[in-house]
């Protein structure tokens, strides 16, 4: 049995997973620490897309356009923080989902009146457009890039939360704010710097897509579902299992795609269902 | 597809005669703007006065307004504007003014439909982009007691089911349902000198189903071909590279895809970028000369070596008549762009409309219903027929093969068209 169809199914899962990976870091440092559960994290994902294609338009250089995007979506995402998400910290759920469902949907309408409701695109880096062949499937250049960046980004917020003081005292918060705000950490702060990072790793991933994936006006109402079951299936508190599980789910549900092809998300969603009843805090989560 | 004999000629005379009727009129008479032409001279007495009983006919206009494929919405009211301010700088229909009421379909199509009629007090609804949104009003047509013109959502079942076998009389569509995408694409694969073919298309009623005529046309036409490997991406897919390097281990020569709008930009990118022009010898793009993905793909779009063969429900550099020439023009000085395929077959549906009213001379629904039923109106898109059994407007489109001239949007070649009472099935429906 040739055995290189499934091992081309396995990189190109692998590259789906590093871009669920990085919309599911966001999402799962926001929700540990501030406690909120941001519906508006696609909307910020696609704007980190339509500011990486603006400026890419304007200077041409690649790594310029992808920090603009990652520092102005997380610039937007503390300026939402600061003026919106903050007045919801300590009411219901149910108010923060309406909020950031709210920001969304403004979101959403604003990129059309800003961008149009056309799809908007960038071309691959030339250094990058090039790729190596496995099965007659060219694994893009591009495409190993973004499994890199999804393996550094993982390296890098381990050593970050683990070696730093700011990554103390955000596991600090993460894990008791009440004792960490009286042992004199301004968690005020703290709250408004993990919303930055969150925000602008949603910019970094839609910005890392746009040569590959074309973008429009709620491009990632989509991803951003399955992004929600990783960190579920993952376990609310958990990094290392949120980029496990982000990795398994793409190559597992892009091999479902080669010999399963009717039943792929079907599968998926029954073994999600099937963790959350036998453990409920997730592979990775504590109880 | 099984069509009774007889039942098939008498409507293939009917259509032909009623498509040559209006081609020959409409050629003789220099039309500056959309015209109705009826098969019969009506003799009016000169006293009576034609007007309707209200000063404003009120169309109600429904289109996706949100979300990804919102650019399909924008591509309706585009054409429904034009098509209303061209009828009221001439006098209205018959001398009512038209107003447009615009809603999202994206926004529970049921409950915006009530809304145009109880609400807004519509006389029509036009438009519709989604296949389930059509099923969905159209079941209920009769409850919101409206005509009803279907100008984007394809699938069959609108005409073949609702209005023929259910006979839900309101219904009535401008565009060309999912025999483009299926039936006439294998018209198209079947002079390609390729055998083995896969498919990828939407994992919903309009993918479902071009794959299915399109796969029992072909074989029917070339029985050497096999289809080797089917994907069936969700509706929302933004990235389709798991199901091309699927597509990719197969050994199929040739590609049939009905994936439109910003998935197919993004499918053609990545097919590119993954080798897949390399493999495939022939790509059959039923939506590809959609103008969204025109202009979006631009002079990156990829051309196979027999051709990457492309089509929509209308392509703006076909037919090459007056009518349509002025249409673009008009378009495109409104809008600044050409004009998307939507764009076209909602211009139309509301000219469709008008001609019905101007014949009736009345809003009453089955007036108007028999106004529409074989109405033959030349239109950009070329004369259309309006089939009286299934309230289908006929009328062709060709497939194109994508070449590049350095001109504003990729330009075809190679057009292939094949009469529309060829490729359309035909009442009873097998």
């Amino acid at each position: 049995m040739d055995l290189t169809p499934f091992l081309v199914q396995a990189l190109t899962g692998l590259y789906k997973g590093s871009l669920y990976w990085i919309l599911a870091l966001g999402l799962i440092l926001i929700f540990g620490v501030v406690r909120v559960i941001n519906f508006a994290h696609a909307a910020f994902y696609v704007t980190g897309s339509y500011i990486m294609y603006t400026f890419y338009n304007h200077t041409g250089n690649f790594i310029i356009s992808l920090i603009m995007a990652m520092v102005l979506t997380g610039a937007l995402g503390v300026a939402l923080e600061v003026t919106v998400i903050r007045r919801v910290y300590k009411l219901e759920t149910i108010y923060q989902l309406l909020a950031t469902f709210g920001i969304a949907l403004i979101a959403n309408e604003a990129q059309k009146l800003i961008w149009g409701k056309g799809v908007v695109y960038i071309p691959i880096p030339e250094t990058l457009k090039g790729g190596v062949s496995v099965g007659g499937v060219i694994l893009n250049h591009y495409m190993t890039l973004i499994i890199v960046a999804g393996f550094l980004l993982f390296i890098a917020t381990i050593l970050f939360m683990n070696n730093t003081v700011t990554g103390l005292r955000i596991r600090a918060v993460w894990r008791d704010p009440v004792m960490s705000e009286a042992l004199g950490i301004n968690t005020k702060l703290t709250y408004t710097l993990v919303f930055f990072i969150g925000t602008a790793l949603a910019g970094l991933g839609g910005a890392l897509t746009v040569p590959l994936i074309s973008v429009g006006p709620g491009l990632a109402d989509y991803l951003i579902v399955t992004a929600f079951i990783i960190v579920v299936v993952a376990g609310l508190g958990s990094i290392t299992g949120a980029y496990i599980v982000s990795i398994l789910v793409g190559v597992f549900s892009s091999i479902l795609v080669l010999t399963i092809p009717e039943l792929d998300i079907v599968v998926l969603y029954m073994i999600a269902a099937l963790i959350l009843l036998f453990r409920p805090q997730g592979l990775f989560g504590e109880r | 597809m099984s069509v009774d004999r007889r039942g098939f000629i008498k409507t293939l005379g009917a259509g032909v005669a009623g498509l040559v009727v209006g081609a020959v009129l409409g050629w003789a008479a220099k039309p500056s703007e959309v015209r109705e032409v009826t098969r019969t001279v009506t003799v009016t007495a000169p006293a009576v006065e034609r007007k309707l009983p209200k000063a404003t006919v009120k169309i109600g206009v429904l289109g996706i307004r949100s979300g990804l494929w919102s650019t399909y919405g924008e591509f309706i009211e585009q054409g429904a504007r034009l098509a209303a301010e061209e009828i009221n700088a001439r006098g209205g229909i018959l001398g009512s003014r038209v107003e447009l009421a615009f809603r999202d379909e994206q926004a529970d199509v049921v409950k915006q439909a009530r809304e145009l009629v109880d609400v807004e007090g519509v006389d029509f609804i036009v438009g519709i982009d989604s296949s389930g949104n059509a099923l969905k009003v159209g079941g209920i047509i009769d409850e919101l007691g409206k005509v009803l013109v279907v100008s984007h959502a394809a699938t069959h079942r609108l005409t073949e089911e609702l209005v023929f076998k259910e006979g839900k009389k309101l219904i009535f569509r401008s565009s060309v349902p999912v025999y483009q995408d299926g039936i006439l694409a294998a018209y198209i694969a079947k002079d390609l000198p390729v055998r083995k073919w896969a498919g990828i298309n939407g994992d919903y009623e309009f993918g479902r189903v071009s794959w299915d005529l399109f796969t029992k046309t072909l074989k029917t036409l070339r029985p050497d071909v096999e289809f080797v490997v089917t994907q069936w991406p969700k509706f929302g897919t933004e990235d389709f590279t798991p199901f091309i390097s699927a597509l990719l281990a197969s050994d199929a020569e040739a590609l049939h895809t009905s994936i439109w709008a910003i998935e197919l930009v993004t499918l053609q990118r990545q097919l590119t970028a993954m080798g897949g022009y390399k493999k495939f010898k022939a790509v059959v793009s039923t939506l590809g000369y959609s103008m969204d993905v025109a202009y979006a793909l631009g002079a990156e779009y990829p051309t196979a070596e027999l051709g990457t063969w492309v089509s929509a429900r209308y392509m703006w550099l076909y037919p090459s008549t007056k009518i349509n020439k002025e249409f673009v023009d008009k378009f495109k000085a409104r809008w600044g762009k050409l004009p998307a395929y939507s764009a076209e077959t909602t211009y139309s549906a509301i000219y469709m409309l008008k001609a019905a009213l101007e014949n009736a001379v009345s809003l009453d629904p089955d007036a108007v219903i028999k106004a529409l039923e074989g109405m033959v109106i030349l239109t950009p898109a070329g004369v259309r027929w309006i089939r009286p059994e299934d309230h289908q407007a006929v009328y062709e489109v060709p497939y194109g093969r994508i070449v590049h001239k350095g001109a504003e949007v990729p330009l075809l070649e190679d057009l292939k068209a094949v009469p529309a009472m060829l490729y359309y099935r035909h009442p009873p429906f097998g």
